[in-house]
């Protein structure tokens, strides 16, 4: 045993508690950084150094304390699902979003909503038939018509609206996948260059993790932590239903690249720029998944519906006024006009008034023709009186309009009930998240009186050394 | 144990401060607006039946417009039937008149002819009585008359609604005058004038029974005068028939406003309780909301504050 073996090993000490003061430095200071796991720090025991001879050994006392690293205290597997809930949560989120904003074009129930307007409309045919050949009446129905048809018109253009900052939202999502995707696979090889070197990548295992919240969140991406600290990602189901593309490669450090279609239907596609191959796929999860289902499927349901709305008045509208004879007693014209389709809400973004005479408007039901055969006029208003009964009728605009505003009401319903429950899930990982590996000041504080008492101590031995051979170079021996 | 850190507590304190907050302004959102259904999704089943309720009550209103407007019209037309009636009897009282005077001059009949002409002359006025510029008894005219009085002495139907070949009323005519008055309740409140006046060309018609006593009267053809009383008394009946008809109609119509006035009732009530907010059980879920954010507020504010470097020196 050394002389100075006690000093020795009291520097190890000295050594070992400022590092470990250090470290819950380093963890008060990133106590609100986000994504910061907390660190602590690994010491091993010294003992006597094996496999050397026992004569140098002979009474050989313990060698100190070594610092083996920092531990990074997660739990991979809360990490794990902590991604996948905040992939629900976003998906979630998104899809309650897009459904409230589709929900506020259908202020209802209300004095100036669609349904209040089209029950103005038929009630209008009712006072054309009380006072069939009056101006007044009549100009009221034409009017409260294109009422009706801009309120339609405008209806379906917000639902386009929503469309477009959804397609908007689902880019960015994607562009931003894209961006963090890459950061990865970047960061995959320099956290591959500190494993193999054996320098300490915590910092970087808590930017991969950040990333890999991104992408869950985003795109819904799934991550498998390789032995090496790197990640692989994956990305939706392929047309069979399963499997998905490898986003990002953990072994190779490269990324695919996502890209939505708007010409064919918003299809989402991966990349992969080593082979130049392109891999259709479906998102199962994200603020991504939830933009396109909204696109390709919630928002053309709605907008269909809307048409058939538009399409049930005008058709209903119309019939009426074929049956009907106008003020001068010639067959009715046609009052609202129709576009042809060319998607979904294009009808109910095209139907109009045209016409533009209220003298137009067919209120009899009963031509008369004179001695010569031509038409003569008449104040019956019973074709207008059959017409004010339209709305009641099955399959009428009104109706069409109520199961539209149901369906849009209980989805919207389901999706905040969704959104709650899951971000009650959500918020409970969060927490256990949390709990494993944020900071707690009361610990760190309670870590760092522990060190400082230990380096105290360790220094009262060094300098309780420093006395004992202080007495024994300078005090022995001497005459 | 789980642990508690910085960044798990704020987290909680911020959720249950954020779920507070928001239930306070839905809260906010429904008093503000007094509507219990502030969009669809508070209440999908609510929101279409009340927008199925809304269309109700629009409807009975306009049920409720078109009976008052019927009622107008026909207070219109059974005030001259009435008025029809009298002066129809005061012919009759004169013929009868002419009759007992038949053996006096000449000049005395011809007298109460010339009264009998003043009383046709008056019944075409009043079968021409017209409601909001249309003849009450010219079925659906364009034109402005229901009768024409025309240049010898004859009074003719110009009104339509009436079969020319018969002379009498046939609704392939026109003519028909309804009122919507309640849900399935189409009511006809009007009646052709040759269903009140008699059918054109028939010997009972009003105006031909008129002109005939009239010229009887003058020529002294007593027998035939005496004829023209019953004929009177058919074309009378037919004006009470036809008055009677509308009676029915008048109480229909009636009903019909009772039934409106019942419903709406119940229907506001219904509409009101899907969408209106009842204020005593908000202000109670107010206070208690509002009390459970100060709470939370406070006791986040207290609980931030702690931390074990306050206790060391």
């Amino acid at each position: 045993m050394s002389t100075f073996s006690g000093i020795q090993q009291a520097a190890t000490s000295l050594a070992a508690s400022q590092y470990g003061l250090q470290v819950v430095s380093q963890n008060i200071a990133n106590a609100s950084t986000p994504g910061y796991t907390r660190q602590s720090v690994d010491l091993a025991s010294v003992d006597p150094v094996g496999g050397v001879p026992r004569r140098y050994t002979v009474g050989g006392g313990p060698g100190g304390v070594t610092v083996t690293g920092t531990s990074r205290l997660n739990d991979a597997v809360i990490d794990a699902r902590a991604r996948t809930e905040h992939s629900r949560s976003a998906l979630a989120d998104t899809t309650a979003a897009q459904l409230s904003q589709i929900e506020d074009i259908f202020p209802e129930p209300s004095d100036t909503g669609l349904a209040e307007q089209l029950s103005t409309f038929w009630s209008d045919w009712a006072k054309v038939a009380n006072d069939p050949t009056s101006a007044a009446p009549r100009t009221v129905l034409l009017q409260d018509g294109a009422t009706v048809a801009s309120t339609l018109n405008s209806m379906s253009r917000s639902l386009s609206d929503v469309g477009a900052a959804a397609a908007q939202s689902l880019g960015n999502d994607l562009d931003e996948a894209n961006t963090a995707a890459s950061s990865l696979a970047a960061l995959n090889t320099q956290i591959r260059l500190a494993h193999n070197t054996g320098v300490s990548d915590n910092s970087l295992l808590d930017q991969r993790d950040v990333l890999l919240d991104k992408l869950s969140q985003l795109v819904g991406g799934v991550a498998t932590i390789n032995a090496d600290g790197t990640a692989t990602v994956k990305v939706g189901t392929d047309a069979s239903g399963a499997g998905g593309v490898t986003y990002v490669d953990g072994t190779t450090d490269t990324a695919q690249t996502l890209s939505d279609d708007p010409t064919s239907g918003y299809a989402i596609s991966a990349l992969d720029p080593s082979t130049g191959t392109t891999t259709a796929i479906t998102l199962s999860g994200g603020s991504a998944a939830g933009s396109f289902t909204t696109l390709t499927s919630t928002l053309p349901g709605v907008q269909n519906q809307l048409d058939a709305v538009a399409t049930a008045l005008a058709t209903a509208v119309n019939g009426a006024q074929a049956n009907g004879y106008d003020v001068a007693g010639n067959a009715g014209t046609d009052m609202f006009s129709v576009p042809t389709s060319t998607g979904p809400g294009s009808i109910a973004a095209g139907i109009q008034v045209v016409m533009t005479d209220p003298n137009l408007v067919a209120a009899s039901g009963l031509q008369q023709l004179d001695g010569s055969g031509n038409p003569i006029p008449n104040k019956d208003g019973s074709n207008a009186l059959g017409a004010s009964q339209l709305g009641t009728a099955s399959g009428s605009a009104d109706n069409v309009y109520a199961s539209l505003i149901g369906a849009v009401a209980a989805s919207s319903k389901l999706a905040q009930q969704g959104q709650a429950t899951q971000d009650a899930v959500t918020s409970s990982v969060d927490a256990l998240r949390q709990s494993a590996s944020g900071v707690n000041l009361d610990e760190e504080v309670t870590n760092m009186l522990t060190l400082q008492h230990a380096y105290q101590a360790s220094s009262r031995v060094l300098s309780t050394m420093n006395d004992l051979l202080d007495t024994l170079i300078n005090h022995t021996g001497v005459g | 144990m789980m642990r508690v850190t910085v960044g798990s507590s704020n987290y909680a304190a911020l959720t249950g401060l954020q779920s507070n907050a928001s239930r306070l302004a839905a809260l906010q959102a429904q008093l503000s607006s007094g509507d219990q259904i502030t969009k669809p999704s508070d209440d999908p089943a609510g929101t279409v039946r009340a927008l199925q309720l809304r269309a109700d009550v629009k409807q009975n209103t306009q049920y409720a417009s078109s009976a008052s407007d019927a009622i107008a019209w026909m207070s219109t037309s059974d005030a001259a039937y009435s008025q029809v009636v009298t002066l129809a009897q005061q012919a009759r009282t004169l013929a009868v008149q002419g009759l007992n005077s038949g053996a006096s001059t000449g000049t005395s009949a011809s007298a109460i002819a010339d009264q009998i002409d003043a009383i046709k002359t008056s019944m075409v006025s009043l079968a021409n009585t017209t409601y909001n510029g249309r003849p009450v008894f010219g079925g659906t005219t364009a034109g402005d008359a229901a009768y024409q009085l025309n240049a010898d002495g004859s009074v003719s139907y110009i009104g339509d609604g009436v079969d020319p070949g018969t002379g009498a009323a046939d609704p392939a005519f026109g003519g028909v005058v309804n009122r919507t008055v309640g849900s399935q309740n189409t009511v006809q409140i009007n009646q052709v004038g040759t269903q009140v006046f008699g059918d054109e060309g028939s010997a009972t018609n009003m105006f031909a029974v008129l002109n005939d006593i009239s010229a009887n009267l003058r020529s002294g053809n007593y027998t035939a005068l005496s004829g023209d009383l019953g004929k009177m008394d058919t074309a009378i009946e037919q004006v009470s028939g036809a008055q009677a008809t509308e009676g029915a109609a008048y109480q229909r119509v009636q009903i019909a406003q009772s039934v409106q006035a019942s419903n709406k009732l119940s229907l506001q009530t219904e509409l009101s309780g899907i969408q209106d907010i009842d204020l005593a059980d908000m202000a109670v879920k107010v206070s208690t909301a509002q009390v459970s954010y100060q709470a939370s507020l406070q006791t986040t504010a207290s609980i931030q504050q702690m931390s074990l470097l306050n206790f060391l020196n």
